[in-house]
Parts: structure tokens; C-alpha cells; sequence
């Protein structure tokens, strides 16, 4: 019974930890801009921790590094389930623009299980609130794949009237894209 | 037999009451603050979610002994519902038989203790400072209630709760000297007797992870976090029996209704007060501290000699 | 004293009111030349991978399938919203639109991919030959980047072999 309530009671009051492995604390500003009046995420009931063990969501900035990959993994087991992990960034998503650097790992999902990306460089307050947003189910997602095909192959048509030239030079008049 | 159920009855409304209104009076506290801080803040019920949320998480067990940590969430729970029994909130003390201020200076360290042994459970460095800084608070902080309960016991002549929980501190002949001198001591350590800023140097901080709680999840969790809000109402309500007794005398609903709205204007002033301070260092709090106690000695000198 | 210090500070507070921006409500503007997620028009493209050759997070991957149909695959795992491939651009192909509500559970949501037809030259209907021998050494030739693993393939021996450069890591719990 009390695990019912609490699934239910689980999107009203998120306590978040804020874990910052290796990155360059743009992102970290983001979060904590959303945590000032100016966009607070308070009355969502969200509220920052201190520790993992009380938290629910953890939102890690910044790609795993070499050095801090361990302690990431550590923090995340501390957590008490259930629980939810928020990629905030680029570097987080996918590994920034070092993803292949000597000293980077890869992003953060090479070690623990992501539940949410919220891309950008860093994410405005109102990109992260959105995230947060689409994860308590409030609004719905804004982005899709895409894909676009040629279907047909265009093939060049020319008319006879816009060739000149004679002999073997011949030159075609109209440069139409095809 | 009509005195037992009148205890059993008075306690359990007394318990049920502290209960529901704790996590109500921290709600009205983070929305005003929220509200000096000129933004929105969470809804008013939002303790109470939390508290649910909280108690259906997973409960790890970490920490150096996990059954001496849950033995101490279990005890700060209880030893503050058990003040509550003891405190006379509207209508006389319902335990007011069972005992006495002495009980009641006891069971208030009791809530203390319980911090000292949720944090040598834990073990982690983090917890261990915190306990120290609040075993240092400790000490300079319960003498200064203590001697406040004592002088209305003195001018009381009896260690009756009910006595001596109802604006005791004034009851001499002449300007009450020693009531007015503990009323403005009491003022201005209330803060640190209900664990908020600029006071709440062990727990709920950033600076030491919140400090003994740190290893703490869950269940737990939410019974300490039950106690931390209690303790608001709890001490309140010892404030406005001892300092602000005015209006007790009134027939029933009408008495109870006046202490609520005391407490909650009391309630107020506490959160005004942390909304707009910041933290002091525990060498700074304990100067302060020891300096009141210094002149809480002298209103019980005052107060011996019938003043 | 300092507590009316504190309450004359708490009044100038309220005064202000409430300062909290109601979004998911209302949006605030944007600034102008705000750079959000890439749009890559298909219909502008001609296919040159400048996008590609000048992403520094090389986040956009080339594949030619033959001579005629290349693939090009723009991944937003690791973008960084710098812009410079729509500032390469030649055909104005790539704008910076003004979404940064890109929150979504799956990675993949915000890739972008685009099958085209590279048409041959009008006049002999082959791919002409560079001026300058600089200009030669700076054509790539055939793309074959991985699609499905979503990496570059470089064209040194080093990477082509499989190799990494740094050898595995192992993380180690105690």
C-alpha cells in the first residue's frame, strides 16, 4: 500500500542530486539558475538534497570521465529505488565535443542507465523544466526522427531548343538545378 | 478510571493533532519563505507528499549498524509524540498525573540524543561532525530551558505541568523580573531549539550533506524528517504555555482555538526570521549561547529570592 | 537593531512580488540570433559534407552509397549548437531554428537523416578532375562513415584496423 502511494505521490515532490562528472559547470549553472525565483522548479515540488540516499532523480552533467566514472556509478547505487536519471547537456547525452578524447569515457549511459536527455549546450532553465516536464508526464515530447528520401530520381531533361553550339562543343543554356 | 481515559483520550488527540498539523505548519513555512524570496514556492500540502513519497521508497541498509539507525528514526518519533502528550495545548496536559517538568526536560534531551545516535549508526565522517556540532549546541542550549522551566517552578511552588505550564515565569507579586529577563532569552534562542536557521548548524545543511542524516532513506527518512517537524510545533506550543499564557482561562473551544492561532503566529516569526538570516558558524552560536546562559543564571538568582 | 534591519529587508522583499516566470504557461521571447537545434532542409542540400567537415563535434556522418545517392546522417547526441554548419553552408540549406525544448526519453528523437541524389556534371557525366594539386589533396573521395554504430571512419590505418587508441576501461566496484 505504502508503495502505491508513493508512485503516486512520486511526481509531486522529486528530490533532486546534482552530479557533476567532469564537466564545465555551464550546465551546472543552468540547473541552479532553475532553482532561483526566476524560473523555480520549488513549486513542482522539486527540491535539491545534499545527498544521494535521499534523492530520487539524479541529473548528471558533464561526460564520465576516466577519473569520476567509478564514483558516478557509486552514487547512483546509493539511490533508493525507484529512481530516475536526468543526461543534462551534451556532454552528458552523448559524450559533448570530447567524446572520444583520452580522458573520457563516453556519456553518461556507458554506466548507468539514463531515463531522460535533455540536450543543449548548455539547456536554457526552460529547456531543463521542460525535460522535467515531459518525464512527470505534463507535456508531451516536441522531437521525432526524421528522415527524408529522394524518392524518385530526377533525371535531367533538356531541351533540344536551349542546346547551342555545334560541333563538338555544346553547351546547354539553361542551368536549371536537376 | 474517568482520569485514565481522560489521559488515553487527551493523549491520543493530543498525538493526532501534533500529527496532522507538523507537516502543515512546514509547509506554511517554505511558502512564506518562498514568498519573502519573491517567488512562487510549493503548494501548502507539499510536506505531506513528501512524507508519503518518502515512505514507500526502498529502505537500504547502509551505514555501520543499520538496527542501531533504525532504532534511533523509531526514537526521535517517539519521544517527541510523547512530549506532546505532556504539553497542554487548549485544555490541561493530559499525562499531567504521569509527570512532570523534570520528565519533560528529559524527554526533550531524548530528542537530542536520538540525533547523537542516528549519526554514530551512520559512521560516515560527514555524520560524525554534525553530531559533535550538535552534542556542542546541546549543551550550552538545554540549561537554557531548563532554568526557564525551573523558574516557573519556583514561582509555582510545584513541579505540576499544569502549574507550571501556564505562565508561571510571571506569577509573583511586583514586576516579574525573572519572567520578563527568561522571556527574552527564550526569544532569542528559539531558533536554535527548533533546529532552523540561523541555528540548525547539525542538520539540514549544505555544508555537511545534512550532516547525521546523510546515510539515512527512505522510511527512515521520513520519521526523522516527521521529528524535525513536530519539534516546530512541539516547542511552540511549550512557548506559548510558559510566555504567552494569556487567554487560557477562557471556556474550551474558544481557549483552544486562541493557543493554535498563537502558535501559528509564532509559527510566523520563525519563519521570517530564517527566511531572512543566514547560518552562523557553531564557534559563533556557541559565544552567543553561553552568554544568554550567563544571564539565565541571573534570572534564576532573581527568581529564588521572589522576584 | 538588527531584526527590524531583517523585516524592513523582508518588506522591501515582498514588494517586489513574485518574480517566477509561469512557464510551461507562457513562454518568454527569445533573443534574436538564438541558436537552437539544427533544421536541415533536404531541399537545398546538394550534398557537399561541409556540414560534416566542419562539425567540431563531428556529430554529422557521410555515407555514399554509390555515385549517385549519398547519405547524410545528422546524430544530435552530441551537438553543441555552435552553428558553424550552417554558417558553411553554401546553399543556406541549414538554419538554427529557435526549439530548445528537446527533452525526450530516447536519444535517437532528435536525429536527422537525409537520402540524396548527387547528379553527375552536365558536361561529361563524371566527377571532374581538382585544379591544383592542394585542391587534390583535400578531396575525401568516397564517405563511408558508420551509420548504425554512429561513428566517423577516419582514413588513417589506425582506426580503419579497429583499433582504439586507449585501451579499455574497467569499472571497478568495491
Amino acid at each position: 500500500m505504502l508503495k502505491n502511494l508513493c508512485q503516486k505521490m512520486f511526481g509531486r515532490s522529486l528530490w533532486v542530486y546534482h552530479a557533476n562528472s567532469g564537466g564545465c559547470n555551464g550546465c551546472d549553472i543552468e540547473v541552479l539558475n532553475a532553482l532561483t525565483p526566476y524560473y523555480d522548479v520549488e513549486r513542482f515540488g522539486i527540491k535539491l538534497v545534499g545527498s544521494p540516499r535521499h534523492a530520487d532523480v539524479m541529473l548528471c552533467q558533464g561526460p564520465a570521465m576516466r577519473s569520476t566514472g567509478q564514483a558516478l556509478k557509486r552514487a547512483y547505487d546509493a539511490m533508493p529505488a525507484p529512481k530516475l536519471v536526468f543526461a543534462i547537456g551534451s556532454c552528458a547525452c552523448g559524450g559533448g565535443l570530447w567524446f572520444d578524447s583520452y580522458s573520457v569515457i563516453g556519456p553518461v549511459e556507458k554506466i548507468i542507465p539514463v531515463s531522460y536527455y535533455i540536450p543543449g549546450c548548455p539547456p536554457r532553465p526552460e529547456a531543463i523544466i521542460y525535460g522535467v516536464a515531459v518525464a512527470l508526464g505534463l507535456v508531451d515530447k516536441k522531437t521525432a526522427p526524421v528522415t527524408f528520401k529522394e524518392l524518385e530520381l530526377p533525371i535531367p531533361q533538356y531541351h533540344p531548343g536551349d542546346l547551342r553550339g555545334e560541333g563538338e562543343l555544346v553547351i546547354y543554356e539553361k542551368a536549371e538545378k536537376v | 478510571m474517568k482520569a485514565v481515559i481522560w489521559m488515553i483520550v487527551g493523549g491520543l488527540a493530543n498525538v493526532g493533532l501534533v500529527l496532522l498539523v507538523a507537516p502543515l505548519a512546514q509547509g506554511v513555512l517554505r511558502k512564506v519563505t518562498a514568498r519573502i524570496q519573491s517567488r512562487q514556492g510549493p503548494p501548502l500540502l507539499q510536506p505531506y507528499f513528501d512524507l508519503l513519497k518518502l515512505l514507500g521508497k526502498e529502505d537500504i541498509e547502509s551505514g555501520e549498524s543499520p538496527g542501531m539507525q533504525r532504532f534511533a528514526a523509531y526514537l526521535s518519533l517517539a519521544a517527541i509524540l510523547a512530549v506532546a502528550c505532556l504539553v497542554p495545548m487548549g485544555f490541561s496536559a493530559p499525562m499531567n498525573g504521569a509527570g512532570d517538568v523534570i520528565l519533560l526536560i528529559y524527554l526533550l534531551t531524548l530528542c537530542g540524543i536520538c540525533t547523537l545516535l542516528a549519526g554514530l549508526a551512520a559512521g560516515s565522517t560527514y555524520s560524525l561532525v554534525g553530531i559533535s556540532r550538535e552534542m556542542m549546541s546541546m549543551i550550552v542550549l538545554e540549561p537554557l530551558f531548563a532554568i526557564a522551566l525551573v523558574v516557573g517552578a519556583l514561582h509555582a511552588q510545584s513541579f505540576r505541568l499544569n502549574e507550571v505550564l501556564s505562565g508561571s515565569v510571571y506569577a509573583v507579586a511586583g514586576t516579574p523580573y525573572s519572567g520578563l529577563i527568561m522571556l527574552v532569552v527564550m526569544v532569542l534562542s528559539f531558533q536554535a531549539f527548533v533546529q532552523r536557521v540561523p541555528f540548525d548548524i547539525s542538520e539540514a545543511e549544505t555544508e555537511l550533506m545534512e550532516g547525521p542524516l546523510v546515510e539515512y532513506s527512505g522510511p527512515k527518512l521520513a520519521l526523522f524528517k516527521y521529528a524535525h517537524m513536530a519539534k516546530l510545533i512541539i516547542y511552540s506550543a511549550l512557548f506559548v504555555t510558559l510566555f504567552v499564557p494569556w487567554g487560557s482561562g477562557l471556556f474550551l473551544p474558544l481557549a483552544w482555538l486562541l493557543f493554535w492561532a498563537k502558535v501559528f503566529v509564532l509559527v510566523l516569526l520563525v519563519t521570517v526570521v530564517a527566511a531572512t538570516h543566514a547560518r552562523y558558524r557553531i564557534d559563533q552560536a556557541i559565544r552567543f549561547f553561553a552568554g544568554l546562559v550567563g544571564v539565565s543564571f541571573v534570572a534564576l538568582i532573581l527568581a529564588s529570592y521572589g522576584h | 537593531m538588527s531584526l527590524l534591519s531583517k523585516l524592513g529587508e523582508t518588506l522591501v522583499c515582498l514588494k517586489a512580488g513574485r518574480v517566477t516566470l509561469p512557464y510551461p504557461a507562457e513562454a518568454k521571447p527569445l533573443p534574436e540570433k538564438f541558436r537552437g537545434r539544427p533544421i536541415f532542409d533536404a531541399t537545398k542540400c546538394i550534398g557537399c559534407a561541409g556540414c560534416a567537415n566542419n562539425c567540431p563535434a563531428r556529430e554529422i556522418l557521410v555515407y555514399d552509397v554509390c555515385q549517385e545517392i549519398r547519405i547524410l546522417k545528422y546524430l544530435g547526441r552530441h551537438c553543441a549548437y555552435c552553428g558553424r554548419c550552417a554558417d558553411v553552408c553554401p546553399e543556406k540549406a541549414i538554419t538554427m531554428s529557435q526549439e530548445f525544448e528537446n527533452g525526450t526519453n530516447q536519444i535517437g528523437d532528435i536525429q536527422q537523416r537525409l537520402e540524396l541524389f548527387m547528379s553527375t556534371c552536365q558536361r561529361c557525366g563524371r566527377c571532374f578532375k581538382e585544379p591544383s594539386v592542394l585542391e587534390q589533396l583535400k578531396m575525401k573521395g568516397y564517405r563511408f562513415d558508420d551509420l548504425e554504430n554512429e561513428r566517423w571512419i577516419f582514413r588513417s590505418q589506425a582506426t580503419l584496423k579497429g583499433e582504439p587508441v586507449v585501451e579499455d576501461l574497467k569499472i571497478e566496484l568495491d
